[in-house]
């Protein structure tokens, strides 16, 4: 199964901290900001619905450039397994931490910002068609 | 006792928890179900709520719930023995703080991802909400209080610190730029700052700032006055988008928290160090008992009610499969515990060369508390000077390490309790609290620097180990009321509860307990700051307590409602079908129309 993963920045909802923590929606209760959404989210949000809606037999995951342990070891692998070498697998790896990065199968294929959902679709059809 | 060798038996044992208990948590206790329609699918919007891979999502909640309080409880509470902090971190790991973070977890997907708070609310009562408020007011207030006095400590004694925790301000806000601005992969931008970073830590050691003169100009500990900086500091820095500051901050941090553990893992096994501590330490007449108090000292590394915030708030929103509960929530929980342990090496095996000096170090809890964080700093500088890095450079990287998690725990703590007091204005009626955020900020800032800074408990003010035992507690509490909430709904579903009813009754014992000692001792002392403090937690415990054998006593004598509600066992209900029968198409158009899964018009 053809595993797509869309890169987003960092956003309100996850504000980080470490331990004695969470975020806002942790600890509100009625207020309406506990489900915070940044205007940014709008283009992930709509590419992400597009390719579920369009591709339902995908693995369309989103995930924030901040994670580091799953996106750079899973970039990394999937590069050496399309049979890239140590420092491209490497540089892909780092790459792939590019907020609006759109992976398929390991490999990046553009900016989701610039080229909107449908032209985001438009490619994976055309990188899974290949 | 070498140290590696207690890395690999622990890690046995947590791969065994993982691999047996995990699994029987899932199977009878939370009845785990593959086919359960999640939040995530449910309410699938591509923001908020997200079916996310379970390594992704483990990246999020991991970093979410690893930091620097795993590593100051246990420094002190190897006060007794690095045996009973050991035992109590492993067995607390596995048998209560993987059944917390799993259940908080699996119990709020069930309850359409809502937090803690307010699914107390629907399972308990009102009275619950109100009481979860209080209790995290009180645990925000204290974890700011002690992460101000940790810092101002940890200033003090290495003052070739200050240097480099105060250039990673703009060195993070610069990067956040860079990477909005040039659209930059985060990465590479985050490994140059650390190697400014690291850069910084050698000018440090050379430019060491002491600020002892002008604390002593104006009549001030040094301590104190690191304290109002730091609470001025993250007042301005909580007004800040979080993209500036906050996030690509923690982003280095957890950078620098992956070289930390290196360093202890791989220094460890290099220097093959061994554990001058003794396994159970005999302390001195009057000081605090290893009953109730190793138990509340060490609260992240064992259990934290934090997690139960952070897994019922962003990740339940994004668990793919009800299953996955096991890899994300109890995984994270062994996560948090290895950090734990990491730290009792550091303060056993690397901070002392000798029994005799480390018996110095933990001459009295007064000491042993005053200087933990110290001797988790020296520990790991020990560590990094069997892989050939100078002791002094590796002394002021720990330093940082710490101060840095701590910094930003404290403008994330500033920003929640910022929410809590609004929340809890709003609830009073307190219109002009609830909705100036200014207002809120100095409340949220003022209580917590008040606590930090008044006199009392010994010529330093509050002596550190009393202050991180009141913060143990209510994190114990908080833990409690997210533990009791999992028992109902376990009980609910009549499904096997001692797992989750065993733990709720040995924190709450414990957390009791030791109030009632720190109680007699502040009266006895004539602490009329910390007895009234102490009092007030002990009536939220009493109150968690009676709330909760209220509604255990109810879900038991009402019987398993399990298949009459969506959130009990195997969905059978017409209204929630299997995901395997959805199409893809349903699931864009299955949000429930009118009303979001907070309860509240979308």
């Amino acid at each position: 199964m053809t595993q797509i993963v869309l890169v987003r920045p960092w956003r309100d909802a996850a504000m980080g901290g470490g331990c004695c923590s969470a975020g806002a929606d942790g600890v509100c209760l009625d207020r309406p900001e506990a489900a915070h959404s940044d205007s940014s989210d709008t283009v992930f949000a709509a590419t992400y619905r597009l390719l579920r809606e369009r591709l339902p037999e995908a693995d369309v995951q989103i995930a924030a450039s901040s994670n580091t342990i799953f996106l750079v070891p899973s970039s990394y692998r999937a590069a050496r397994r399309n049979n890239h070498n140590r420092f491209e697998s490497f540089r892909r790896a780092m790459a792939s931490t590019t907020a609006g990065t759109v992976l398929v199968d390991g490999e990046i294929l553009g900016d989701i910002e610039s080229m909107g959902a449908d032209a985001v679709l438009g490619k994976v059809l055309a990188s899974a068609s290949r | 006792m070498p140290a590696p060798v207690i890395i690999v038996i622990v890690g046995i044992m947590f791969w065994l928890g993982y691999r047996y208990y995990a699994r029987y948590l899932g199977r009878k206790t939370y009845g785990l179900d593959p086919n359960f329609v999640t939040p995530a699918h449910e309410f699938s919007d591509g923001i908020d709520f997200i079916p996310t891979n379970k390594h992704v999502l483990f990246g999020h909640h991991f970093t979410s719930v690893a930091g620097a309080a795993p590593i100051v409880g246990p420094a002190i509470a190897v006060f007794w023995g690095w045996g009973p902090a050991l035992l109590w971190i492993v067995l607390g790991t596995i048998f209560a703080a993987g059944v917390h973070d799993m259940g908080s977890l699996v119990v709020s997907v069930r309850h359409r991802a809502r937090n803690i708070g307010t699914i107390a609310k629907d399972i308990i009562n009102r009275r619950a909400r109100t009481l979860f408020l209080i209790i995290i007011f009180f645990l925000l207030t204290l974890v700011n209080a002690v992460f101000a006095v940790v810092i101002g400590n940890l200033f003090v004694a290495n003052p070739g610190a200050v240097i480099p925790i105060f250039v990673q301000i703009p060195i993070a806000i610069a990067m956040g730029q860079y990477i909005y601005r040039k659209r930059s992969a985060a990465l590479i931008p985050s490994l140059v700052a650390l190697v400014i970073l690291y850069v910084m830590i050698w000018v440090g050691e050379l430019f060491p700032v002491d600020i002892g003169p002008i604390a002593e100009a104006i009549g001030m500990e040094p301590r104190n006055l690191w304290v109002i900086i730091m609470f001025a500091y993250t007042l301005i820095a909580s007004r800040l988008p979080v993209w500036m500051l906050l996030q690509p901050r923690d982003y280095i941090n957890s950078h620098q928290l992956f070289v930390a553990l290196a360093i202890i893992v791989v220094g460890v096994v290099v220097g093959w160090e061994t554990i001058v501590a003794p396994v159970f330490n005999e302390v001195p007449a009057g000081s605090p008992p290893i009953f109730p108090f190793l138990f509340i000292t060490i609260a992240c590394g064992a259990i934290s009610g934090f997690h139960s915030l952070v897994a019922s708030g962003t990740t339940a929103k994004q668990l793919d499969k009800d299953t996955d509960a096991k890899h994300v929530g109890y995984g994270g929980a062994l996560g948090e515990g290895s950090l734990a342990v990491g730290a009792v090496l550091a303060v056993t095996a690397g901070a002392a060369a000798t029994t005799a000096d480390w018996d110095a170090l933990y001459s009295d809890f007064g000491t042993a508390s005053g200087g933990a964080v110290g001797n988790f700093v020296n520990g790991i500088a020990a560590f990094a000077g069997n892989l050939g890095i100078p002791i002094a450079l590796g002394t002021v990287f720990a330093a940082v390490v710490v101060i840095a998690f701590a910094a930003t725990t404290m403008d994330t703590g500033i920003r929640l309790q910022r929410y809590v007091v609004q929340e809890i204005a709003e609830l009073a009626g307190w219109k002009k609290l609830s909705r100036n955020l200014t207002l809120a900020s100095l409340v949220a800032v003022a209580v917590p620097l008040a606590m930090a800074l008044l006199p009392g408990g010994g010529e330093q003010g509050y002596t550190f180990g009393v202050l991180w035992q009141l913060f143990g507690t209510t994190n114990q509490l908080t833990a409690g009321l997210a533990l009791a909430v999992v028992a109902v709904w376990v009980t609910r579903n009549g499904r096997p509860s001692w797992p989750v009813i065993i733990p709720l009754v040995f924190l709450l014992t414990m957390t009791v307990w030791a109030l009632i000692v720190n109680l007699m001792n502040f009266i006895a002392a004539g602490e009329w700051v910390l007895a009234p403090l102490d009092f007030i937690i002990f009536v939220l415990a009493m109150w968690l307590i009676v709330e909760a054998a209220i509604a255990l006593r109810k879900a038991y004598r009402d019987g398993p409602d399990a298949g009459s509600s969506r959130t009990g066992g195997t969905i059978s209900t017409p209204a929630f079908v299997h995901k395997r029968e959805r199409s893809a198409a349903d699931r864009s158009t299955t949000k429930p129309r009118g009303e979001g899964p907070h309860g509240g018009p979308r």
